[in-house]
């Protein structure tokens, strides 16, 4: 069968140049002014007719082989793709249909899971949520508890799910569960996919400090999933969790996010009267510089991926080091913004109309998502520095 | 260059310099701090004429070749002064216009039977060709050089290429060190060489001992001063990953508690960061040499990227040392102990041609400079 519509072209024909200018263009001819640079993740009434776009030109899945109706694009053209979206700051929406899903089944999924869910993803009938961490199991995955026992043609599942990105607007959980609790922690896990709207599911919004509703709690009392929802084989579900660590690894050290931070931090120190303090200049060139430097580490990973090699685990560094100066630049525009740094929203300062706390409070996740930098420095010191444990 | 043209280099580099730490301490205690048999064994690997154009009898290679051998003699640790009496004084000879005086030199230095380094700095945190403090007078036919430089990193060279300020701009003299008139007072530096401090008092010059006229020798200047930056950024660089080196495996055997004390968290976190600002400092200098080696590169992005990879590998060189230091404890402060080899070497190094707020300082300039006039930085 045929997933998804036909791409117009093969993209990776192009220079990647070419390639670039194309979808810049499109993006900057047809993506909402207004939802530029949203200071929080945008819920999906807010951000779907994009996405529906999106869909309909056969651009929702860029990372997706063309025969499963994905852009079917190489890496080199990927990295452009994703870097243009980020360079025009286009909201990211409930996305891990098209960033974990859909690779796991097409790795890991039978003939059958394929074709119930890809197209759903592709025209963004189902979103997908993650249901990973657990309130006992946060840096420590491995140890979650959430149970799943076989009962006939189907799997009961018992738990309770946590830090779920906008699981409001999901219709679809992907779920690590336990389904052997005797084995060793990694190899009682299985990796199962669940409709949200199964009897037994309770999602409870969690607001955050920034007044936000971008993650949920999910109770699950007594949900049933057929068992031809089980992706792989039982007890190996770990594995599938892992793999999807790889490739991903490298947006969360993009620069582009830094960078941005650093356009808003100019723009408050000249609304601040401070841009020629040179005390300012001094702080400002430095993280100006940790920026650059993240551009030439990141060029040097992106390029690895371009030679079509594998990344390994020294990627660590670069979430370590994105996210870190993202913060620094961050605390120091809350620094210049003096009294403003109270306030929150948009405030007009001077001319100015600027948001400071979003860009604070957007600073301070990062270091801990995705494998918190705690875990990412273990990461490092046992598996590149060799130390011992 | 390509990248196995560029990885032979290294490898041939690493088969040469290798720490010896015995070598390293005797030369230490020498009047010059360095080994003049070294010295003509490094010229016969052709390191000295990497940069030197083949039209000029030289390799013609681009500055990540003089980089590679910079970062394996950081690496080892050697006081032989490549990128003060190679780079520097080699990527302003020849960008001179007195091709036989040029010639004459280039051949001495490539062969290693004359060290030559450039003197053309007046004042601490200078790094422009302009802050030279000497000043030509002409008195009838002849031109007299008077005023000082400092901070010329090699005291015992054979000749230094002086920068002054002549009537029409900058020029450039070769001076050799037993000229009339010339006066080098040495400074001991941190790592056991000897800094000088030049003073020239009416030092006659002619036109035969100029090697580049104001026609060209700000450029040239320029161009060797960000050149040697770079290089010794990459020397920086091989300094971290030898210290990095030695404090892992101390890390690894040193036990207290009864356990290795790299096994604690907290040193773990601490290692962990010091390679991180060593690797962000070899992709900065990576891409920093590309820019620097483009064609179409202009002076000020040259020098906008010699800030680039400087401020960095100054800055996390003397980060890494000084951790290195507290991950190893009492043993890491001792003279007896090869780390405080390289820190010596990283303190001078760090502080020569700029150190990393000089270079934060002067990025920062450039880049709001080429951001006015609309080019890409």
């Amino acid at each position: 069968m045929s997933y998804g519509v036909l791409q117009e072209r093969d993209w990776n024909a192009l220079a990647d140049e070419e390639f670039r200018a194309l979808v810049r263009a499109d993006f900057e001819a047809h993506y909402p002014q207004a939802l530029r640079y949203a200071p929080r993740r945008l819920r999906w009434h807010e951000i779907r007719d994009w996405y529906l776009r999106m869909a309909k030109k056969g651009w929702i899945a860029p990372n997706w082989p063309a025969e499963y109706g994905g852009m079917g694009l190489a890496p080199a053209k990927l990295l452009i793709f994703i870097e243009e979206q980020e360079r025009f700051g286009i909201a990211r929406f409930q996305d891990h249909g098209v960033l974990m899903v859909g690779p796991v089944l097409q790795r890991f999924g039978t003939e059958e899971q394929r074709r119930r869910f890809l197209p759903s993803i592709l025209d963004c009938e189902h979103i997908w949520c993650q249901g990973y961490s657990e309130p006992g199991a946060g840096s420590d995955l491995a140890g979650l508890s959430t149970r799943a026992r076989r009962e006939g043609d189907h799997y009961i599942i018992d738990g309770h799910k946590i830090w779920t990105t906008l699981a409001q607007d999901g219709t679809h959980m992907f779920v690590l569960v336990r389904t052997d609790p005797d084995a060793k922690k990694q190899d009682g896990i299985s990796f199962l996919l669940v409709d949200i709207k199964a009897p037994g599911i309770t999602v409870r919004p969690i607001r955050d400090m920034a007044g936000h509703e971008e993650f949920c709690e999910v109770f699950f009392d007594g949900v049933r999933t057929p068992v031809a929802n089980l992706v792989g084989e039982e007890n190996r579900g770990w594995t599938i969790a892992k793999s999807l660590l790889t490739f991903e690894r490298i947006f969360i050290g993009s620069p582009k996010l830094p960078e941005y931070g650093l356009a808003v931090l100019e723009n408050l120190a000249r609304a601040r009267g401070v841009l020629g303090d040179p005390l300012f200049r001094d702080r400002f060139a430095a993280v100006k510089l940790d920026v650059v430097h993240l551009g030439d580490l990141y060029a040097r990973f992106a390029a690895t991926l371009v030679r079509g090699e594998a990344l390994g685990p020294d990627i660590s560094m670069l979430k370590i080091w994105a996210t870190e100066t993202f913060q620094r630049i961050a605390e120091l525009g809350l620094e210049v913004a003096g009294d403003y740094g109270g306030l929150s929203g948009e405030v007009s300062i001077g001319d100015a109309d600027i948001d400071v706390l979003s860009l604070f409070y957007k600073s301070r996740v990062p270091t801990i998502y995705g494998g918190s930098n705690e875990i990412q420095r273990n990461i490092l010191a046992r598996q590149v520095l060799d130390l011992p444990s | 260059m390509s990248d196995d043209t560029l990885s032979m280099l290294a490898n041939a580099a690493a088969a040469f310099a290798k720490p010896d730490s015995k070598r390293l301490r005797a030369a230490r205690a020498s009047a010059t701090g360095f080994d003049r048999k070294i010295w003509r064994e490094m010229a016969e690997q052709g390191w000295f004429s990497v940069l030197v154009p083949e039209a000029q009898g030289g390799l013609g290679l681009a500055l990540d070749a003089a980089a590679a051998i910079a970062g394996r003699i950081g690496y080892a640790a050697y006081p032989e002064p490549f990128v003060a009496a190679s780079v520097l004084s080699t990527a302003a000879l020849t960008r001179g216009d007195n091709p036989a005086l040029a010639a004459s030199l280039l051949d001495a230095v490539a062969c290693g039977e004359r060290i030559v380094t450039l003197a053309w700095q007046n004042d601490a945190g200078e790094i422009t060709p302009q802050s030279t403090g000497v000043r030509a007078r002409d008195a009838g036919a002849a031109r007299m050089l008077s005023g000082s430089c400092r901070f010329v990193r090699v005291a015992a060279a054979d000749t230094f290429v002086v920068a002054a300020h002549v009537p029409g701009g900058l020029a450039l003299y070769a001076i050799e060190r037993s000229r009339a008139g010339l006066v080098i007072e040495t400074e001991a530096a941190a790592d056991g060489s000897a800094s000088a401090r030049l003073v020239l008092r009416d030092v006659a010059v002619s036109a035969g001992d100029c090697v580049a006229t104001p026609a060209c020798a700000d450029a040239a200047l320029a161009y060797a001063l960000d050149a040697a930056i770079l290089c010794s950024a990459a020397e920086l660089t091989g300094i971290m990953e030898r210290v990095l080196e030695l404090t892992f495996e101390y890390l690894r055997t040193r036990k207290q508690f009864g356990k290795p004390i790299g096994s604690f968290q907290a040193l773990q976190h601490r290692a962990v960061d010091i390679w991180i600002q060593k690797e962000l400092s070899k992709a900065a200098l990576a891409a920093a040499l590309k820019r620097f080696d483009a064609a179409d590169a202009t002076p000020q992005q040259r020098s906008l990227a010699a800030s680039s990879a400087k401020s960095r590998a100054a800055d996390a060189a003397l980060t890494v040392c000084k951790q290195a230091v507290q991950l190893h404890g009492a043993i890491g402060f001792t003279d007896e102990y090869d780390l405080s080899l390289y820190f010596n070497r990283a303190l001078v190094l760090a502080a020569w041609l700029g150190n990393g707020a000089t270079h934060r300082r002067r990025h920062d300039a450039l880049s709001q400079s080429l951001a006015l006039s609309g080019e890409a930085a």
